[in-house]
């Protein structure tokens, strides 16, 4: 199969099987870029809250850039983000964040750190730039800095005009853009950001997401986003990480990942089951819905096998193209091998789906 | 048909007469300002004037203009764009952990006096207002006795160890001034960050919770000394000005002075202690600030109430009022009103300050990051 042609079982985890050069990162007014390789690296971190297990002897190695940060709720993202941040003592296993010890480095990762919560944490009735910039003397900077700064940062976001309001006067767009601004004042090494577009409207949205990815591309900053939606991870992300009941379950780049499940995409007059079953029977993985089939593509070859299979069964191909899978293709797919029955990461990530129970049995076989 | 009637076929062949114009320009593109080797603020080049500052930092007057076209810098930017995001990287230092801690203290203790940090209820800024000149007012009432000769005024509202065990310890201070005063400072104090999730702002940076305890807790001590004991060494100092007293004098009374100094610290430490306690457990200003109240009036209230119906003095040493009330006798050289030994009282405090402090880290340390 595409996916152990790709791919190689470790431990459990997905991991890629061929080096990637790691994305080439170009700092504007001459900052100085990252010169580590690995931004977070950490070998078999386990922690465990009493009885529960909630990371299982993760290992991770994220290169700078956008990575993703996926997973169902549980699955152990708000813990790992936490150890990121070099907050929580772990039970056993290590790492390191920008270079810095997780277990006794903590401040120094934080200060290099900028992280973007999820939920309010913003004192109401302060002005922005007065938020912003005690979020930056917190941080060391002394008040003349953080003042100087705070006014860039709000600019940056788009709060330029808003950041004399009270923050308990601002829209949830404007109050996640503090949020960001908060995080930013430092020009942090790595940006952590646990759903950085939560309850955002469409365009706020979009325009979160052109901040975060402006932040990567031009200011040459990583950033390890925890995101539930696809979109957005898959919009500025170039890698993704995916853990489940405290594990990782997939790590690598998207474009990778996504080479698990390459379909060639067909629509066919003139006997669609006919060429169905002819594929099949010429070994071909076929997904129909009425007129429209994905093949699996195996290589180059496959374009042949369907002309081939075509032609036997005098049946018109009126348009066939490579199908390139969504994250929510790919997430669908994992999740599939590991034993779930999902049609949406939305089954998932709710929490609710039949087949759990299944799944845990299988444990964690992957692929 | 004179020449100056209006022909049509005219009109279009002087259409037809014009040469074709060429193909519309690009769009222009905004001059891009080649940045400033010697100075550069907020994007804006050329000298960095008081008038530049002022306009890059509050965008008023003609720096809006100028402020909008600084945005729109970039040689990417097309004519119309006024709103350009450029990532701008920031070369300072962070400063080390006292300057962190520095900035908590400064943001709770400046909040009462200027606006850009703790932002406190107008009711609290006003409190803390009134019991301060509330008790300075035997200051003023000794300089009305030194104005006007009245002997008796002076006696009365004059220093004795009465008088200054009084004003740090007595019954109308501690019920209408030091525990409301407590209650409205204390009352939000953490329960606010675990409202907001403020919490996040602190621990995702550098600070400790060691730190963040030890910030709240010396600005809530140093807000209610500001008042306690600042009030109280000015009431000492006035008494010796405005008496004219000497070096005899202030031999005579320095011991009892300093031992109602230990006791007015004593009360501000085990009031902080509780109140903040009582904020580390809740997710509001209400509770902590009512349950305060409730636990220095109603142990007292309760003490009292067993005094009078079994004559036993014992239950006093659960009011915390009590017990400073007890040390702080024994300390400023006044007969104690109780039939226990100070030294019971002395424990009580201890262990009500251990018990405090102990709900008060074990909170802060559940106080959370990701989620609250």
């Amino acid at each position: 199969m595409a996916l152990e042609n790709d791919l190689e079982r470790a431990g459990g985890c997905l991991i890629e099987h061929r080096q990637v050069v790691p994305p080439t990162i170009h700092r504007i007014d001459g900052a100085v870029p990252m010169t580590e390789e690995w931004i977070v690296e950490t070998h078999d971190l386990v922690k465990k809250y009493g009885e529960h297990l909630a990371l299982d002897g993760i290992n991770l190695a994220v290169r700078p850039g956008a990575t993703g940060l996926l997973g169902p709720n549980g699955a152990g993202k708000s813990t790992l983000l936490k150890t990121i941040l070099g907050l929580i003592a772990l039970t056993s296993g290590g790492g390191k964040v920008l270079g810095h010890d997780i277990a006794t480095e903590g401040a120094k990762i934080r200060q290099r750190i900028g992280y973007m919560p999820e939920y309010d944490c913003l004192i109401p009735e302060m002005e922005a730039i007065h938020q912003v910039r005690y979020a930056g003397e917190l941080l060391g900077m002394n008040s003349i800095s953080a003042v100087q700064r705070a006014h860039e940062v709000l600019e940056y976001v788009g709060l330029r005009d808003q950041r004399y309001r009270t923050v308990s006067t601002f829209s949830t767009g404007m109050e996640q853009a503090t949020k960001l601004a908060c995080s930013l004042i430092h020009d942090p090494d790595l940006l952590l950001c646990d759903e950085p577009t939560n309850g955002l409207d469409s365009n706020a949205r979009g325009f979160m997401l052109d901040t975060l990815f402006q932040v990567v591309k031009q200011g040459g900053r990583s950033i390890i986003m925890s995101s539930h939606l696809m979109d957005d991870v898959e919009r500025i992300c170039d890698r993704m990480l995916m853990i489940h009941k405290g594990q990782v379950i997939a790590q690598g780049r998207i474009e990778d990942l996504k080479a698990i499940d390459r379909e060639i995409e067909i629509s066919v007059w003139g006997g669609a089951s006919r060429i169905e079953e002819k594929l099949k029977d010429m070994g071909q993985s076929v997904r129909r819905t009425g007129r429209v089939m994905r093949i699996t593509r195996i290589d180059d070859s496959t374009y042949g096998t369907i002309i081939k299979a075509a032609a036997e069964t005098s049946v018109q191909i009126r348009k066939m193209e490579d199908y390139e899978p969504s994250l929510e293709d790919l997430f669908i797919v994992i999740m599939d091998r590991l034993g779930y029955s999902v049609k949406s990461s939305k089954d998932l990530l709710g929490g609710n789906t039949p087949t759990m129970d299944h799944a845990a049995q299988l444990g964690r076989k992957v692929a | 048909m004179s020449e100056d009637e209006f022909d049509l076929n005219d009109l279009l062949d002087d259409v037809a007469k014009v040469p074709p114009t060429a193909d519309p320009a690009p769009p222009e593109t905004l001059p891009v300002a080649t940045p400033s080797s010697e100075a550069e603020f907020m994007g804006e080049t050329g000298a960095v004037t008081g008038k530049a500052r002022m306009e890059a930092a509050y965008g008023t007057g003609e720096g809006e203009g100028q402020g909008m076209a600084m945005v729109a810098k970039s040689a990417t930017v097309e004519a119309g764009t006024i709103f350009h995001q450029i990532y701008r990287p920031w070369r300072g230092n962070l400063n080390p952990r006292w300057v962190r801690n520095w900035s908590i203290l400064r943001h709770h203790v400046y909040g009462l006096f200027s606006k850009g940090h703790r932002p406190w209820p107008v009711t609290t800024k006003l409190l803390v207002v009134i019991v301060l000149f509330g008790s300075l007012l035997p200051i003023i009432s000794m300089a009305m006795a030194t104005l006007t000769g009245i002997d008796a005024l002076m006696q009365f509202y004059g220093v004795s160890r009465a008088n200054l065990w009084g004003h740090v310890l007595g019954r109308f201070h501690n019920i209408c001034c030091w525990p409301l005063l407590t209650a409205l400072i204390v009352g939000g104090l953490i329960s606010e960050d675990r409202q907001h999730g403020t919490s996040a702002i602190y621990f995702s940076r550098p600070v400790t919770r060691t730190d963040y305890t030890l910030m709240k807790y010396i600005s809530a001590a140093l807000i209610l000394s500001l008042v306690i004991v600042f009030s109280y060494c000015a009431y000492y100092a006035a008494a010796i000005v405005l008496n004219n007293e000497g070096w005899a004098y202030l031999l005579d009374t320095i011991p009892f002075f300093l031992g109602g100094l230990v006791a007015a610290f004593m009360l501000v430490v085990t009031f902080t202690s509780i109140g903040l306690a009582l904020s580390s457990i809740s997710t509001g200003r209400f509770f902590p600030a009512a349950s305060f109240l409730g636990i220095i009036f109603g142990s007292q209230i309760l003490a009292f109430l067993i005094k009078l119906l079994f004559d036993r003095d014992t239950l006093f040493l659960i009011s915390p009022y009590d017990n400073l009330a007890h040390v702080g006798q024994y300390m400023m050289g006044i007969n104690t009103t109780y039939d226990f030994p100070p030294a019971w009282s002395f424990v009580a405090l201890l262990l009500m300050n251990g018990i405090s402090l102990y709900i008060l880290i074990s909170r802060v340390n559940s106080l959370e990051v990701t989620r609250e």
